[in-house]
Parts: C-alpha cells; structure tokens; sequence
C-alpha cells in the first residue's frame, strides 16, 4: 500500500471512526446517568440521515434550517423514549429497561421502512463534492465535516460537563445518584437530559455522515454496535477515551480493508469492530478474575 | 480444657481507596465458644465480618480457618469448607416458599446435578428427600417448622431472621457468623435468640456475632473483641471487657461526639 | 383452596388438554392445514424455552439465540448433506459444537458485572450470521445449501409433515420436561436463589457465574437442538433465518410467554407465530386500502410489542394472564379463598 493510499484509508477510517465517537458518547452519557444501554442510540443516527434527506429533498427545505431541525426531531424522540419508555416502567429491572430500548429502535427502524421505504437515500453534501488534495491524497470534504463536527462537539460536551450547572449535575448524578439527589438534583430530569443529549449527538454524526456514505432505515445496527464498541473502550465513563476508542475503531476498519489480506476485506469489515468489542470483554473480565486473585 | 483455634487473623488489613476500615488486626478465636466483635460505629466490625466470609479480600495479612489460610477463595468456596453468615439486612429469597430457602442452604451438601435433575435420576430423588429432611429438622430448630410452605415475606421480622439462621445452619457450618442478629427484635425476641444461640454452640458449631445491643451480647457472649476505628483495642471475656476503661472510653467518646 | 392448589388442578386440566389437542393438529379430519405452522411452533419454542430460561434466572438478555440456532442447522446441513454423516450424530455434534462454544464465551461475560451480555450476544451473532453467509464453499453463501436428508429412524423416514409434527414435538416437549426437572431439583433452586439474592446465594456456597454459564449453554444447546431440525424440516439451509432480526423476535418471543415460564414459552412462541404468518399477511391482503404496505408493519408491532409488554407486563402475557385467571376463579370458588 502507497503513501496516498494509506493516507486516504486514514483519513475514510477517522472520520467514520468520528462517528463511532459521537455514537459511543451518546452511549456513554446514558449509561452512566441511567445505568441503562441504549439499544436506539444508533437509530437517532439514522434518523439524522433521514429526516435531513426527507427534509431538504422532499420538503424542500433549506439546508442549514433541515439539519437543525433533523436533530431537534431526533431530540424530540430521545426525550419521548426516555419519557414514555424508560419512566413509566418505574420499578422495572435494568434488563427490562434495556428491553424497551431494543423495542424502541426495532420501532424507529420499522416505522421508518413503513414510511418512507427501504432503498438507501443520500441527503446533498455541505460544500460540495470537489475532493480536496492531501498529501497526495485526495480527501473528499465531507469527511473533514465529520472530523470537525466530532472534534467540536467534543469540545464543547467537555466544557458542558465542567463548567455549566447542569453539566455539572449530570456528572453528579452519574458518579452517585443518591448523594446527587440529596442535593437537590432531580434524577428523572437528569435521565431527560441524558437521553436528549444522546439523541442530538447520534443526530449530529448522522447529518453530518449521511451525504457520505448515505443512509438506509437499517443503518442504525451496525452503528450502534461499533459506538457501543467504542463506549466499552471507554469504560463507559471516561468521554475522552470513548472518543479515541471509536476512532480507534474507524482507522483500524480502513487500514484493515486497505490491507485487503486474509480476513481482512470489507465484506469482513464489521466483523472487525464485533471482535474487537469480543477482545475488549475478555480482557476486562481477564483483568478482574486477576484482581480478585490478587486481591 | 484444649482449646483448639477455629479461626486466626494474622496482622490483618482492609483499606478502600484512602480509608482505612481496618488496620494490623491479630484475633485468635476458640472453637465451640460464642464469641462477640463489638465496638461503636465505624469501628470496622462489619469490613472484618465481610473478610472473614470472603466478600472482601485483604488489603494486608491473612485470614486462616481451621489452621489452613483462606486466601482469596471466594464466598461460596468458604460455605463449602465450613463457613456460613447472615446478613444484616436479611436478604431472603422471596421467590422461594420457607422450606425452600432452607432447603437451599443444603447446597454445598448435596451432589447431584444438571444431568440428574434433567432425567430426574435416583440418585436426584434419594438426595432431594434427604435435603427435604435436613431442612425441616433445620426449620423446626429455630421453631418455624408451621409456616414451611409461607411465602418468607409473610413473617414478621423476627422470624424472618430466624429463617436466615435455619437457612445458614443447613449448610451444616463449624463457623457461623451473625451480622446484628438482634437488630429490629423485640426483648422476647431477643431471649429467643439467645437461646437459640446456645443451643447451636451446643450442637458444637462455633458462633462469631456481630452485635450492637450490649445485653444481648453480654449475656452470651464467652469471649468478646473489642474494636474502634479499625484496631483491636480490648479482648476478654464478658465482665473483663466491661471493665475496661479502654473499651469505656470509646464508647463514652461515640456518646460524647453525637452531643 | 389455597392459590397454589387451584394452580395445580388447572396446569393438569390444561395439559391434558393441550396434549390432546396437539395430537390431533396433524390430522386431515381435524386442522392438518396448520401442521407446518405448528411444526415451526415447536421448533421455536425449543430455542424460546432456553432463552426464558436464561432471562428469568440470570437477569440478562442473550440477542444471539439465532445464531445458535444457525449454528445447529449448518452443522446438521453440512456434516449430513456434505460429508454423508449420520444426520442423529451430526445433531448431536451440532449440539455439543454449539454448548463448547456457548461455555468459551460464557465465562469472561458472565464474569463482568452489569448487562454486557446483551451486546456481546449481539456482536457476536452478527459475527456468526457474517460468516454463515461469507464461507461459502461450505456454507453454500447467502444463497445457502439444499438437499438436506431427512431424518431417520430404524425403518421410519420422517419425509412427511405428518412424521415430522410428531418428531419435532416429541423433541420440544421433551425439551420443556428437562427444562421443568432442572428447575424443580437442587440446581432451579440455587438458581431461583440467584434471582432472589445473588449475596446470599453465594453464602450458601452457590457458584453464580458458574451457574449463569450452565444456563446460558443449556439455551444453546436446546436451540442447536431446534436449529438441526429446522433444517431437516426444509431440507434447506440459508443464512436468513439467523440474523439479528430473528434473534430479536425470538426474544418477543420469550417475552411474551413470560421469562422463567416453561410453559409460557409455548405460548409466546405460538402468540408471535401465528401473528407472523397467519394474522399480518390476511392484514396485507386487506391493505389494498392504499399503499399501505404493510411490510415492516410487523416490525413495528413487535416492537410496540416489547416496549409495552416490559411496561405493563414485565412477566409475560402468559404468566399475567394464568395468574389472574387463578385470582378469578379463586373469587368464585365455594369454599373461599385461603391464602
């Protein structure tokens, strides 16, 4: 493999690992807020795909106002889930919780295909679709759309989490929610928040990914999985190692299909990301049959 | 008078992250006595309690049983070698009926398995009549023999510490461990216990309570240790350790510091 | 009468029953023309048995069932059709292949604590429905394998939806009869203990993680089991009826019936089977109304399915309606109730 190439596969494999981030950022919050998995999470990603395309194709609506609002909905119905869904099952076990999420996105998925097919759809690119030349690469500028969308929101959940009020409650709530309460900081409001703030951030890597590698109403599974993957890198609390986690995933998914040997081609290629979360378990479990050994 | 040693701790330590719960403790206590850790709040009665029946591991020193060390096994090897507990807030299975739960409690006892069970084998039903057995004599021990088909949460509080004790003994235990038995009982109640509690160290099983009412551990209680903030700071037998200003001070200052 | 004793007249009145009724499906004076749906019904109630089983002992859901299942009916396709095996020795390779490979990844999940279950399941049977489709000089690709032999025994060849019915039924009811042993003897109890304190089982010197792994090999090898069947059923072997869909509706399944409900695991299977093949598509049929297709309707309702099921019925349609059935009649009873 050349330099442009590997290079080129780089770059594929960071801003699709981007996603992955924004995903597993969104799994993140929710876990460690609710304890809960979220098995919709990769649908709020379709769903920023798909309303954007549904938005500014058939509506005609104009495109900075359509990618507002694709995220507003997904927000809308991150809110409803966990309103309707995740409080009214009031004393349910965490599996049954979970449950209801894997009944929420087989839901999502099925209303979707109901309404509005099953073919693949590609919603307009922001700026066009003129590669631009990098190190003898040529990378398509959607992508630095999607690295720099990620990078931002990074940025700015961190600074949410440390600085504001409700940032600061929410990571509260999470590290003890019964101390949290204690002082006044509501978990059930905490839980909205978290499901909205996941939704949006699912929402955004999905606007901003879909005119790339379009969408289909099943597009959400796979995601999913791979951001679930890269939440379990970061253990499930630390955002900044989720974050390197799905990119980790991203670069390793490309170079792989770049390397095109033995297992690694792209019908194989979400195979990948499945072993690796495999991996991840099997040491975490190593680690703590070793802890315990040791005492 | 032989006094063989059923348990020893050897310069035993617990820390969790910063706190010290426990700190360079050396306890050597005596099978077939009742024995009593007391001390005030905080004192680390429970963190030791928990080490002993493998919840936690040391943090330093060790723990041995029997004159064998227990290293890291965990709870459920210890119920197999001879250890059994209750707890301090009961947890009783209450998807099972009152036999049931004792009836679990002979699990380290009892042999056959999925295979047996799933062809429903002899040997399956020899070993399930005589778990049955077992449990009822259990069950009438602590005099709750009636309510074997109830559902455990029928019973009022006392009885359902009773059951856990009938459920511990079925394991058929040489140590058995009390977490604040006598919390949350009425004075007869607490006679009961009492008597109860003798009649098992009669049946020659070795009692360690945890206890917080100091007339219900005086009564009993053969030998007694005294802990505060994580150290062992008097041993004796009962009348010894009411005695000592050591002990009276620690819990004259607990009184003092809730003023 | 007490609860537990009304209880106990019924389940003998309805099995019965229901053992009458199932002998009588398959004949043509009767309700032959459902015997290939009850045929898929007790093949899937095997796979579903496992997983209530699973979820009401072990608290954690398993989203791979499918893959299991998949995994019995490519060794059984393969071993018999490939390689000329004995198709009773290739299923019972199939079912030790898949119980081995069920115990390996069973013990590092088991031993995390929290629900990682769900998603190494999950991954995991995507792995598995990848490479069903992608190996495909032994597999036979997405296109799959035909020519699967039947099955049989001495003189007797199951080559008819007749002979299979009963096979097949007498596997799942044998199937459901272990399942009911196991949770009655010493080990249903530790693991009902498990369910009701996993502290205080553990003092009773249960081994938890061991016992969750022997549960969740136990589903694999009931829906290894089911998936050789299945295959000797079609006689055809694709990767299709393993994706992470079926393993989705297998759970519906579970849930429907009731999680740690043996018997509820007939019925949910049965609820969601006959809502699949027999309701939905009269429903298609009817939606000539517009272009309704009504295609991923069934998605949709499962999932309604689910959400509302945990809500308001979290142990199962069937297990909800049995009991209030017993509190009716127990309010109706002559001598009164005594609880």
């Amino acid at each position: 493999m050349s330099l442009d190439q590997f290079v080129q596969y780089l770059v594929s494999g960071l801003s699709q690992g981007s996603i992955y981030a924004l995903v597993g950022l969104g799994f993140t919050l929710i876990h460690a807020v609710t304890r809960i998995i979220n098995f919709a999470q990769g649908e709020f990603v379709m769903l920023g795909g798909m309303m954007s395309f549904v938005l500014i194709r058939s509506a005609g609506i104009p495109m900075p106002l359509a990618l507002l609002m694709s995220i507003a909905i997904a927000v809308v119905i991150g809110a409803l889930l966990y309103a309707l869904g995740i409080r009214s099952a009031r004393k349910a076990s965490v599996v049954s919780l979970i449950i209801i999420t894997i009944g929420a996105a087989i839901l999502i998925r099925g209303i979707v295909a109901e309404v509005w097919g099953v073919d693949p759809v590609r919603p307009p690119f922001f700026t066009g679709d003129k590669p631009l030349p990098f190190l003898g690469a040529s990378i398509h500028p959607q992508a630095l759309w999607i690295i720099g969308t990620t990078a931002v929101v990074t940025i700015l959940l961190h600074l949410f989490l440390t600085h504001t009020t409700l940032g600061k409650a929410l990571k509260a709530s999470s590290v003890n929610p019964k101390a949290a309460s204690l002082v006044g900081i509501d978990p059930r409001v905490m839980g909205l928040v978290a499901f909205s703030t996941a939704a949006a951030l699912g929402a955004m890597g999905g606007v901003v990914m879909a005119p790339l590698t379009a969408t289909r109403y099943d597009a959400g599974i796979m995601l999913g999985l791979k951001g679930f993957v890269a939440a379990s890198i970061g253990g499930f609390t630390s955002p900044l190692a989720t974050v390197a986690g799905g990119i980790t995933v991203g670069v390793i998914e490309y170079v792989a299909i770049g390397v095109n040997w033995g297992p690694f081609t792209s019908s194989y290629k979400d195979a990948i990301a499945l072993v690796i979360l495999l991996l991840i378990l099997l040491i975490r479990s190593g680690k703590l049959a070793a802890e315990e050994r040791a005492s | 008078m032989s006094e063989e040693t059923i348990l020893e701790a050897k310069r035993l330590g617990r820390s969790f992250g910063g706190i010290v719960a426990l700190e360079n403790l050396d306890l050597t206590l005596a099978e077939g006595k009742i024995s009593a850790i007391i001390g005030p709040n905080g004192a680390g009665k429970t963190t030791l309690f928990n080490l002993i029946a493998g919840v936690y591991m040391p943090s330093s020193g060790e723990i041995h049983f029997e004159g064998k060390p227990l290293g890291n096994a965990p709870p459920h090897k210890r119920a197999a070698l001879g250890i059994a507990r209750t707890f301090q807030n009961v947890l009783l299975f209450d998807n099972l009926t009152v036999l049931e739960n004792v009836m679990a409690g002979q699990h380290p006892r009892s042999r056959y398995g999925f295979f047996e069970a799933a062809l429903r084998l002899p040997k399956a039903h020899r070993e399930e009549e005589t778990i049955s057995l077992k449990a009822r004599r259990y069950l009438n021990l602590v005099g709750l023999g009636m309510y074997a088909d109830h559902n455990p949460l029928s019973l009022p509080l006392g009885q359902q510490k009773l059951l856990t004790i009938a459920r511990a003994l079925a394991t058929e235990p040489k140590l058995l461990l009390l977490d604040e038995p006598g919390a949350g009982l009425n004075a007869l109640e607490k006679e009961g216990l009492s008597e109860l509690i003798r009649r098992i160290r009669d049946m020659g099983i070795t009692v360690i309570l945890v206890e917080h009412d100091m007339d219900l551990v005086m009564g009993i209680a053969e030998w007694v240790v005294v802990l505060d903030s994580g150290q062992k700071i008097a041993e004796g037998t009962a009348s010894q350790i009411q005695r000592d200003k050591r002990v009276i001070a620690a819990y004259l200052g607990e009184e003092e510091a809730i003023e | 009468m007490t609860l537990d004793r009304v209880r106990r007249r019924w389940t003998w009145l309805a099995s019965a029953l229901m053992l009458a009724l199932l002998a009588l499906i398959p004949f043509d004076w009767f309700l032959s023309q459902y015997t290939g749906l009850m045929i898929f019904i007790g093949i899937y109630t095997m796979v579903t048995v496992g997983l209530c089983l699973l979820m009401g002992y072990t608290g954690q859901v398993s989203l791979g069932q499918a893959a299991f299942f998949g995994i019995g009916a490519y060794f059984s396709a393969i071993l018999s059709k490939t390689y000329g095996i004995n198709p009773w020795l290739a299923m019972a390779i199939g079912a030790f292949a898949t119980g081995s490979f069920a115990y390996l990844i069973a013990f590092p999940i088991f031993r995390l604590r929290g629900n990682y279950l769900a998603m190494a399941t999950l991954g995991l049977g995507i792995i598995i429905f990848i490479l069903f489709r992608q190996l495909g000089q032994y597999t036979g690709g997405p296109e799959g394998m035909a020519g699967i032999p039947f099955l049989s025994m001495g003189g007797l060849t199951f080559d008819t939806p007749f002979k299979r019915y009963f096979l097949v039924w007498a596997f799942c009811l044998a199937t459901l009869l272990i399942a009911q042993n196991i949770v009655g003897s010493r080990t249903g109890r530790a693991l009902r203990a498990i369910h009701g304190s996993e502290s205080a089982a553990e003092s009773l010197g249960i081994n938890i993680s061991l016992y969750k792994v022997k549960i969740f090999v136990l589903s694999a090898v009931f829906a290894s089991l089911a998936g050789s069947l299945f295959v000797h059923h079609l006689r055809y072997v694709s990767p299709q009826p393993f994706d992470f869909l079926a393993s989705v509706l297998i759970v519906v399944m579970a849930v429907t019936g009731g999680l740690a409900s043996i018997w509820g695991a007939i019925f949910g299977t049965a609820t969601i089977r006959i809502l699949g093949d027999e309701l939905l598509p009269r429903l298609e049929n009817l939606a000539t109304l517009k272009a309704w297709h009504i295609d991923y309707l069934n998605i949709i309702i499962y999932g309604l399915l689910l959400i509302l099921m945990m809500i308001f019925m979290p142990q199962g349609l069937f297990v909800s309606l049995r009991d209030a059935f017993h509190r009716w009649r127990l309010k109706f009873s002559p001598k009164g109730a005594n609880p």
